[in-house]
């Protein structure tokens, strides 16, 4: 009775969320070295922005632009005052200090546009079947736009001098350096990178929801969830342990029912870890 | 380094987790006065009500001071939010009640936070006013000392007059979709008692988590059983993504919210189209009483809003007004006095007062006197639980219209 199908399908929409706020952590790890908690509070930003621009222009593609923007700024604007100076830190230092960074965004939020739920004027349309599977034209719309921002990303890290930059900073810092490259541009293009991508995520999320001011902290869980179990600082394990994670949740319900669902993907991180301790996706350093 | 990086990162993860709530600490402290921890919901899903129940409380200890206090004593109102967290609802009860000092707590809403806070407001020998519906909130443990009065009807009350609502709308195949708390459960279960109680079936019910970016599963396993009404124990955000999916799968159900979820906001949210025909029930303000006619007026100064927009706002300034009565009525603030005297100056007999001032003239004068709320006749019982109306309202057109009470 159970539509297997149908739950597959629901668990890779919800997947392709993890899968874009995991993206944007482990692009962060793989260079700065540390789990970035204030990636979540950057996708609300993304949202809150993407909003105020779609009700203002009543253009989604501009306020996709604007959500971009809005994340790669707060991200630079976060590693310029408070990252950087504690780098060469322990990891906890940073780490403890991009909640504190998740905290400013979130108020400053809340301040700006009030605390109370808002949504994206959108309207609503009826689901269409495709082979027995119940999606919506907006599903379709997100997962095509999660997509390209996909490609865009690993296209600058495969394919661009910065990306090739990046990748040879992730590997080995040093030899980077001695080698030519300047670290300090290649952080700047990462953290741009991470930011939008969160802040694209943060707008599709909004859509796919509601936009309030926990939005991007409660997908802070499952992200990191799946940055360990793609590998933590392997882009394409973050998205596809991002997209695991959501149809295994979705797939487990017939068996475990609704509530235990995320236990379910718990059990499946451990299980990954025992088999393969550094992910997925990750090489025995664990970085790439 | 690079073979750590994943423990690193774990032990970075658990230290950020210890500190992630933590609230900011404020130092008040001044003597000769009753000190209130407002303990609301200015965040999180309760966030739509609790800015308002701050400002109810405010408002009403503004009004108690401004007629000399209560037993002469002022009151000062020290606030914090609950983020609508049980983690951070305990955090912020803990700063209230050993920092700040407060002598009674108001106003937490969200079983699950009430719950949480309890243990500690009882240890404290504190008094506890909540808003919440949870059953559990009624009997031991978490009233074993009987210090925590319930403002709001229960979720058992809540799932009886669904009940009563089904049976008047004829509805025969019922289902239930209940949010993963204490609150959202107890209204499931509470109707569903009441509902097998008239011989009737429940023909499918789902428990669901917070925070999820869909619900669809969810709503396809109750769809799947062909009822004719959803019942439900949910919130506004979870409602929101709820009725969006329900309206995109266009399978025709009617529903049956708790009005904390079928709000205005929701409206605002879906689009009317989508909740056309949606009944929204909840405990109803006692509109025609001058005690709301005097919080609305206060509401409509604090919030720029009408009072009937906020039922919990109504209960806030209830518990300012209550406790005033019950320390003046007493003549000392310790709280096994007040405890004593609050259904004294709440129950009847005794004449009934519609203001702080009316009741402090009469008790001034040494009558008994029985507060009439602006949220409910406020009669405890036993348990500390009130027993207010139910307005069953329809969404027409955009507009929550109230068609009928449902008094249970």
């Amino acid at each position: 009775m159970s539509n297997f199908p149908q739950l597959i399908a629901n668990g890779l929409v919800q997947g392709l969320f993890i899968a874009m706020a995991a993206l944007a952590i482990t692009l962060a790890f793989s260079i700065a070295r540390f789990p970035n908690a204030a990636t979540g509070d950057v996708m609300t930003a993304g949202a809150y922005t993407g909003l105020a621009t779609q009700s203002a222009t009543g253009s989604l593609i501009l306020a996709g632009i604007v959500a971009i923007f809005t994340g790669a700024a707060i991200s630079l604007a976060a590693d310029r005052l408070v990252f950087r100076k504690l780098a060469g830190r322990a990891v906890v230092a940073s780490l403890v200090a991009s909640i504190g960074v998740a905290f400013v965004i979130r108020a400053v939020l809340g301040v700006t546009f009030g605390l109370s739920q808002l949504v994206y004027d959108i309207p609503l349309t009826r689901a269409k079947l495709y082979w027995g599977v119940r999606l919506t034209p907006l599903d379709l719309q997100v997962a095509g736009a999660v997509a390209l921002a996909l490609a865009l990303v690993f296209g600058i890290l495969h394919l661009t001098p910065i990306g090739r930059q990046m990748r040879a900073v992730a590997d080995d810092r040093d030899l980077a350096r001695v080698s030519g490259v300047r670290p300090e541009r290649v952080m700047l293009a990462l953290w741009m990178i991470s930011g939008g991508v969160a802040g694209l995520a943060g707008m599709m999320l909004g859509i796919k929801t509601v936009v309030e001011p926990e939005l991007g902290w409660s997908m802070l869980l499952p992200a990191f969830t799946a940055a360990i179990l793609g590998g933590i600082g392997s882009p394409g394990g973050a998205v596809a342990a991002g997209l695991l994670l959501g149809v295994v949740q979705e797939m487990s319900t017939p068996f475990v029912g609704f509530n235990y669902k995320l236990a379910i993907a718990f059990a499946a991180l451990l299980g990954v870890l025992l088999w393969r301790p550094s992910g997925l996706f990750g090489k025995r350093e664990g970085v790439r | 380094m690079t073979t750590t990086s994943r423990r690193q990162f774990l032990q970075g993860a658990a230290a950020g987790a210890a500190v992630l709530s933590l609230p900011q600490l404020t130092f008040a402290q001044s003597a000769g006065v009753f000190r209130i921890g407002a303990l609301n919901p200015i965040t999180g899903s309760g966030s739509t009500f609790g800015t308002g129940m701050l400002k109810a409380i405010q408002a009403a200890a503004d009004v108690v001071n401004a007629a000399g206090g209560a037993a002469g004593i002022k009151f000062e109102v020290i606030s914090e939010d609950t983020q609508t967290s049980p983690q951070a609802g305990v955090l912020a009860a803990k700063k209230l009640l050993d920092v700040n000092k407060v002598q009674a707590v108001f106003g937490t809403w969200s079983s699950g936070v009430s719950l949480a806070v309890v243990p500690l407001t009882n240890d404290a020998n504190v008094i506890l006013m909540n808003t919440s519906g949870a059953p559990a909130l009624s009997v031991p443990p978490a009233n074993a000392k009987g210090l925590s009065f319930r403002f709001q009807a229960t979720n058992d009350r809540f799932g009886r007059a669904f009940a009563e609502v089904c049976v008047k709308e004829g509805f025969k195949r019922p289902a239930t979709m209940a949010f993963n708390n204490a609150s959202g459960i107890g209204n499931a279960d509470g109707f569903k008692k009441a509902w097998e109680g008239k011989g009737g079936k429940v023909v499918a019910g789902v428990v669901y988590e917070p925070n999820q970016t869909s619900y669809r599963s969810e709503l396809q396993k109750v769809l799947d059983a062909n009822p004719d009404v959803i019942v439900t124990g949910s919130y506004l955000q979870d409602t929101t993504i709820i009725m969006r999916e329900w309206y995109q799968s266009g399978i025709p159900v009617k529903w049956i919210l708790p009005g904390w979820a079928g709000s205005p906001d929701l409206v605002k949210a879906v689009t009317a189209p989508v909740v056309e025909g949606v009944i929204s029930v909840d405990s109803v303000s006692n509109s025609g009483a001058e005690s709301y006619k005097l919080y609305d007026a206060a509401y409509q100064k604090a919030m720029g809003k009408p009072g009937s927009s906020n039922v919990y706002a109504a209960m806030t300034w209830d518990m300012v007004i209550t406790l005033a009565l019950a320390i003046q009525s007493a003549g000392k603030t310790d709280t096994d006095s007040i405890k004593a005297h609050i259904r004294a100056v709440a129950n009847p007999p005794g004449e009934e007062v519609f203001s702080y001032e009316a009741g402090l003239a009469a008790l001034k004068a040494g009558k008994k006197i029985n507060y009439q709320g602006a949220s409910s006749a406020l009669d405890f019982d036993e348990y500390g639980d009130v027993t207010p109306d139910f307005g069953v309202s329809f969404i027409e057109g955009g507009a929550i219209n109230q068609k009928y009470v449902v008094k249970i």
